[in-house]
């Protein structure tokens, strides 16, 4: 089915869009810039970490431009100090959240978390650190899960699922206590449904999933890589 | 019975059901809902049942649901045939006797009699029991019911709920019956579309809407579903109209079903409801049986199955995306909209949600049509809604009010206050993630748009009553407690806003609060609400957001003062006493050490904590003892009383100059600091006090030729003797403090004076002024004020005020002068526009003055006063004035009739509140609020001129002793810190050991009052007229105290 095309205004400017486009697919067709973390190309979006909130012109209403169908007529702001406000709260509420320790991490200089940090301007947080302690499991052969430095994005999840089929993650408990687990166990080297292939740890935006051996700064991760096996499955 | 495939067997059933409602013999039942279990309704059934068998009476018991009135279960009904229905209350097991022998006597026992019900209308049906009982009100005219309307409850607490014969005795199943006859599905949405019911699960979209949408849908299989996970703490509307009438929900969801093209439906009810569930089972299971549900509905060929799945309850499954992955079998998390569950909902299929109370108002509206739903309610929200009515008032349960009534309807009318002398300080309406509204806002429409304005939602229908008891920042906490613990956890701010939102709440309820907390804590509650995911998250800060707006102050408290005016935050306070008192006594302490045969340290204790321990043991409003624990047990201990004994035992004996001497030593060394304190009243005696020992120089400057201020020259002899309050100007004169009298400030000495010879000023300088009535009348000749009059009296001038003297007032003032003059020999009549309850004066002092003779006249607001030819009094006119409409006060506003009453006197005095002179104020550049009082900081007590503080009635507004000595001594405080730049002041207080037992058994003795004198001769004298506890009686009061400052002591460490 050949989609439509709709008009809708981004930061003013009119643009085309294809009907049933997010207003994040929309922007970045259009080069137009929205933060975003729990997002990963070519994987379902879920809205969790909110970073990528947009405004609806002429409204008070906020959106998240990564599950939000852009709709003809649309006009849409991607900046003001709202926003700007509101995307720092969100990171600094998920840098207070665990235990993200930058100097000791294998994904220093290499992570998203970190990067969404410095490009928001945030220099420091004002809540009060939760320091919780939360476990490291080393139990697989090849991989290592830091709940540390876990940002409960899913993207390991979704991966896991839509991407490699074997539903391996996912989110045990709510609120504040909430994990990830793999195959309802606590320990990933007993997962029977992992397959090893490592496309989580591609995935994952943080050092919480990584590989085995890494000093700190050696995790880059391969996200490119998971959202071109995630096109080249979807277009089958 | 065999299935109903025609309306001849449809009337058969119906025909059966009502000789079961209306039989020809007795009908007895019980209201067995959850609320009438948990207050004895099964036991009283089985009673019941047993005395009717035992007796060999024909008479038909049945068990119905909840008819609303959930403070007056267990509720019964009885009825005979041909006469009205009987609502008993709070009737128990062992009434069975009485209401058999009720029966044959056609008399149900007048102590159980709550109200009749001659008509009902079931609103599908029309039903009429009979008339008769005249004396016996009709239901509507008990203040719980007058104003509702039951549409929703239409059945409940009336039919049996496990009979569907009884259902369809009262018009049920038929507009089911007339949709399917009809068979035009779009003309029942474009009647639902007319009535704009809107969805009563909280968000109140339009049902209509909603419909069409899912009408217009094409799938093969549509699913209908009643959200029933009612999740709200205190919340129980749901679980009462399914236990009351679950046919009615069923029948909703089969029109809908049928008019939306659905064939599955499912029930998603809470786990924790056992008897809903088990009522639903029941009735799922006879509908089917009568043909209501399965194939060939009726015989018109619709096919609809409907199941029932319990959830596990949580919070997050009101939101329809979760109570459908709920259902799907996966965690209970809300996934982004759109798609919507219309288009994409169960198992991927078109699905239309819609709570209990909605599906319930299906029936109605199809049976009566949308105009008549619109009669009801305002014209955005028709209809009613069915709301949860708890805390602090006096009528709890559940109500169904027309939409748009105003929210202080629910409030004062229904729930008749909060009784006891307290007042309703705000509501809470929505559940856990409503807002609260402050009592000044009350006049608010209950609907959805009035109340999305200021910042609280309709919810589900919970409404919270909270008054002066319940602390604002401890129900914020306690909200997002709630709210944190039931959040998914997939969106970070829900997640982790909710959390660092409880973390800052629970410093500050702890003390640890930091200023910057009431900003982050907006910044946060807003960022929560405008990017979480779902209604959780979106709706969860409400609570925070709205007690930040309406009640900063106790933010305020809590973060600077350390103060919790409630009582309710532990951690602030030492114990419930200590936290009451205005001078934040440490009772217990003085309790303990005297307990412990140590007078002269108790009395140290005391001294310290409160400079005029005589006086105010003689006069003090005692408002700890509200709040003594003591009181779950017996009664509260005399703590007054008890420093009272403390003191006269000191004052009266040798101990007094050993003590001066013990005070003296304590002071700090000298600072060197001139201090000038204005007015030596309690508040400048008391800064004056704790100033001196603080080590500074300290004048007081005063206007009259002696000290005391009102305790001196306002407040009678026979309540405080001038030698006992002689004894306390001693005291304080002995440790230091300086006074040079017959000096008025701003007048003889202009503050420009003090200014440069100062290094702070204290103006504490009282409301003298009495405020003047405009009446006609008040230039006449014996028509005074009442601070003037008892200053007379006290300065032992001559003052000629007749026989016969009325007082107009409430307060204090005009008890303590109808009380004196009484002591002249005068007949005094006082005349108060309000009723006695509300009188601020102490009541015991109200009490007293009745037992002199004084009379009092309520409900009367002054005329006019009339005088005679040489323009002297004559007479007073009154208007009797009726009790109308709350007013902000928490009180109902005294509306003048028509009728008009005349007292003969001789004198006039009024009473009716005091001010003091502002000129000088203004004058001398120290700001004034509207209402009068000096404008300081509320927590430095510095006025708008620097090096200038303020304190006591000056700044309340005329309040009384105790009040007025703690604004002296955070004044002190205060003062001392900003001249020292330095925190000294615990360093006043002396470290003293005492046990820290709690008592093991606690003392039975009962609370010892002060012996009075008897009323006759005490009326003819200025004597006493309250005489101290004996050595004994206080010891025994001690040793009455639980000692609640050791829990404080334990979870310190
Ligand atoms: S492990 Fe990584 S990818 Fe998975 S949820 Fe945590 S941060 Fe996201
Ligand atoms: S029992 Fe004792 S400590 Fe507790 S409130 Fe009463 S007087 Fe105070
Ligand atoms: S990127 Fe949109 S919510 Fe995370």
């Amino acid at each position: 089915m050949p989609n439509k095309t709709i008009s809708v205004r981004i930061d003013g400017e009119l643009v085309t869009a294809n009907e049933g486009e997010t207003i994040l697919e929309a922007a970045r067709a259009n080069g137009k810039h929205i933060p975003t973390l729990c997002y990963l190309k070519g994987l379902s979006a879920v809205g969790a970490c909110r970073v990528c909130v947009v405004e609806l012109a002429g409204t008070d209403r906020l959106l998240p431009a990564c599950t939000t169908p852009i709709q003809d007529g649309m006009s849409i702001k991607t900046s003001s100090a709202k926003l700007t406000l509101y995307r720092r709260m969100a990171v600094e509420l998920l840098l207070v959240e665990r235990n993200h320790i930058c100097s000791s991490c294998v994904s220093n200089s290499h992570c998203e978390l970190q990067a969404m940090t410095q490009s928001l301007g945030i220099t420091h947080v004002r809540y009060a650190y939760n320091n919780p302690r939360l476990q490291v499991d080393m139990t697989h052969p090849r991989f290592v899960l830091d709940h540390n430095r876990c940002i409960l994005c899913t993207r390991c999840v979704r991966t896991c699922a839509e991407v490699e089929g074997a539903n391996v993650w996912e989110v045990a408990s709510r609120g504040i206590h909430s994990r990830i687990v793999s195959d309802m166990m606590d320990k990933w080297g007993q997962a029977k449904s992992c397959t090893n292939c490592g496309k989580c740890v591609q995935a994952c935006p943080t050092g919480a999933l990584a590989e085995k051996g890494m000093s700190v700064m050696e995790m880059v991760k391969q996200t490119d890589n998971v959202t071109r096996l995630a096109e080249q499955r979807a277009s089958h | 019975m065999p299935r109903i495939l025609d309306i001849g067997v449809f009337n058969a059933v119906r025909e059966s059901g009502l000789a079961k409602l209306m039989p020809a013999i007795p009908r007895i039942t019980v209201g067995m809902g959850t609320c009438g279990r948990g207050n004895g309704a099964e036991e009283l059934y089985h009673a019941l049942n047993e005395a009717i068998q035992h007796s060999g009476l024909d008479v038909m018991l049945t068990g119905v649901g909840c008819f609303g009135s959930c403070f007056q279960e267990p509720l019964v009904s009885v009825r005979l045939p041909g006469s009205p229905l009987l609502m008993l209350r709070h009737v128990q097991a062992n009434d069975t006797g009485r209401i058999l022998e009720g029966l044959s006597a056609q008399k149900m026992p007048s102590d159980l009699l709550y109200c009749k019900i001659e008509e009902w209308d079931h609103i599908t049906a029309h039903v009429r029991y009979g008339q008769g009982y005249p004396d016996i009100p009709q239901w509507n005219a008990i203040p719980f019911f007058k104003g509702q309307k039951k549409i929703v409850l239409r059945n409940c607490g009336l039919i049996n709920p496990s009979d569907i014969e009884e259902y369809i005795a009262v018009g049920g199943y038929q507009a089911l019956y007339k949709v399917l006859i009809d068979g035009r599905p779009e003309t029942v949405i474009e009647q639902i579309k007319a009535s704009r019911l809107r969805g009563r699960g909280g968000a109140g979209f339009l049902t209509g809407n909603k419909w069409d949408f899912m009408a217009k849908a094409k799938a093969d299989t549509k699913y209908v579903i009643c959200n029933a996970d009612e999740g709200d703490p205190g919340a129980y509307m749901n679980r009462n109209e399914i236990e009351g009438d679950p046919h009615s929900l069923i029948e909703g969801m089969i029109v809908g079903a049928y008019v939306m093209g659905s064939t599955e439906g499912i029930i998603y009810v809470r786990a924790e409801y056992p008897l809903a569930v088990s009522r639903l089972n029941k009735a799922i299971e006879q509908a089917r049986e009568y043909g209501m549900l399965g194939q060939n509905i009726l015989d018109r060929g619709f096919n609809f199955n409907l199941q029932l799945v319990q959830g596990a309850g949580a919070f997050v499954c009101g939101e329809e995306t979760a109570l459908i992955a709920s259902l799907e079998g996966f965690a209970g998390r809300p996934h982004p909209r759109p798609p919507f569950p219309a288009q994409k909902g169960l198992w991927g299929k078109p699905t239309n949600i819609n709570n209990v109370e909605t599906w319930c108002n299906i029936a109605p509206i199809v049976s009566r049509g949308p105009a008549w739903f619109a009669e009801t309610g305002s014209a955005k929200s028709p209809g009613t809604k069915v709301f949860s009515l708890v805390g602090k008032v006096q009528n709890t349960g559940l109500v169904e009010m027309p939409l748009g009534t105003p929210l202080k309807n629910f409030i004062y009318d229904i729930g008749e206050g909060a009784g006891n002398g307290r007042h309703v300080k705000a509501v809470q309406t929505g559940g856990p993630s409503g807002g609260c509204i402050p009592v000044d806002m009350l006049d608010i429409p209950v609907d959805y748009e009035s109340l999305a304005q200021i910042g609280s939602i309709m919810g589900s229908g919970g409404m919270v009553v909270m008054d002066e008891d319940n602390c604002m920042v401890d129900v914020a906490r306690y909200f997002i407690e709630f709210t944190h613990s039931e959040s998914c956890g997939k969106c970070v701010p829900c997640r982790v806003g909710l959390n660092k939102a409880l973390r800052i709440l629970n410093a500050i309820t702890s003390g640890n609060g930091d200023v910057d907390h009431m900003s982050l804590l907006d910044e946060l509650g807003r960022m929560i609400r405008e990017c979480s995911l779902c209604g959780l998250g979106q709706s969860a800060p409400n609570p925070v957001l709205t007690t930040l707006r309406h009640f900063r102050d106790e933010y305020e408290d809590h973060i600077v003062a350390h103060r919790c005016r409630a009582g309710v935050c532990q951690e602030l306070a030492l114990s419930p006493c200590e936290n009451s008192c205005p001078l934040r006594m440490n009772i217990p302490r003085f309790l303990e050490l005297y307990q412990e045969g140590r007078l002269e340290d108790a009395f140290d204790s005391v001294i310290m904590d409160n400079p005029l321990p005589a006086s105010t043991g003689r006069v003090c409003q005692h408002p700890c003892d509200n709040r003594c624990r003591r009181q779950s047990f017996d009664e509260v201990v005399n703590m007054r009383e008890v420093h009272r004994f403390l003191a006269d035992s000191i004052y009266q004996s040798e101990l007094f100059e050993p003590m001066l001497e013990r005070l003296k030593a304590r002071k700090l060394a000298p600072t060197g600091h001139k201090i000038a304190v204005a007015g030596s009243g309690p508040t400048g005696l008391t800064a004056a006090f704790y100033l001196v020992m603080l080590g500074h120089d300290v004048t007081i400057f005063e206007e009259r030729s002696e000290a005391g201020g009102m305790l001196r020259f306002a407040i009678p002899e026979y309540r405080l003797p001038k030698a006992i309050l002689r004894r306390e100007l001693d005291l304080i004169e002995g440790v230091g403090v300086k006074m040079e009298f017959n000096v008025r400030v701003g007048f003889d000495l202009p503050l420009n004076d003090l200014a440069s010879r100062f290094d702070a000023v204290f103006l504490s300088i009282g409301t003298w002024k009495e405020s003047w009535l405009y009446l006609p009348g008040t230039e006449l000749k014996g028509v005074y004020p009442a601070l003037p009059f008892l200053e007379s009296v006290a300065k032992r001038e001559k003052t000629s005020m007749g026989k016969r003297v009325a007082v107009i007032g409430g307060g204090n003032a005009a008890i303590d002068s109808a009380r004196t003059l009484l002591r002249q020999g005068a007949q005094v009549t006082i005349l108060y526009r309000r009723e006695r309850k509300d009188m601020p004066a102490i009541e015991e002092e109200i009490k007293a003055a009745e037992d002199e003779g004084v009379k009092l006249v309520y409900l009367a607001a002054p005329h006019r006063i009339v005088g005679d030819a040489d323009g002297s009094v004559k007479a007073i006119e009154i208007v009797k004035t009726r009790l109308g409409e709350y007013d902000k006060s928490g009180r109902k506003r005294p509306i003048p009739t028509d009728e008009v009453q005349r007292y003969e006197c001789d004198s006039v005095i009024l009473a009716v509140g005091e001010t003091f002179d502002q000129d000088f104020c203004r004058a001398s550049g120290l700001a004034l609020k509207e209402e009068g009082t000096m404008v300081v900081d509320r927590f430095t007590l510095e006025t708008s001129r620097k090096n200038f503080y303020a304190g006591g009635d000056v700044i309340t507004g005329a309040s009384n002793v105790s009040n007025a000595m703690g604004c002296g001594k955070q004044a002190a405080r205060k003062i001392d810190e900003r001249l020292t730049g330095e925190e000294r002041w615990e360093s006043l207080f002396p470290d003293v050991e005492y046990s820290r037992q709690a008592p093991g058994e606690p003392s039975l003795s009962r609370r010892h009052e002060g012996h009075c004198l008897p009323a006759k001769a005490r009326a003819q004298n200025e004597e006493e007229v309250v005489e101290g506890l004996s050595a004994q009686q206080a010891l025994e009061e001690c040793q009455r105290c639980l000692r609640c400052d050791l829990r404080a002591a334990v979870s310190a460490k």
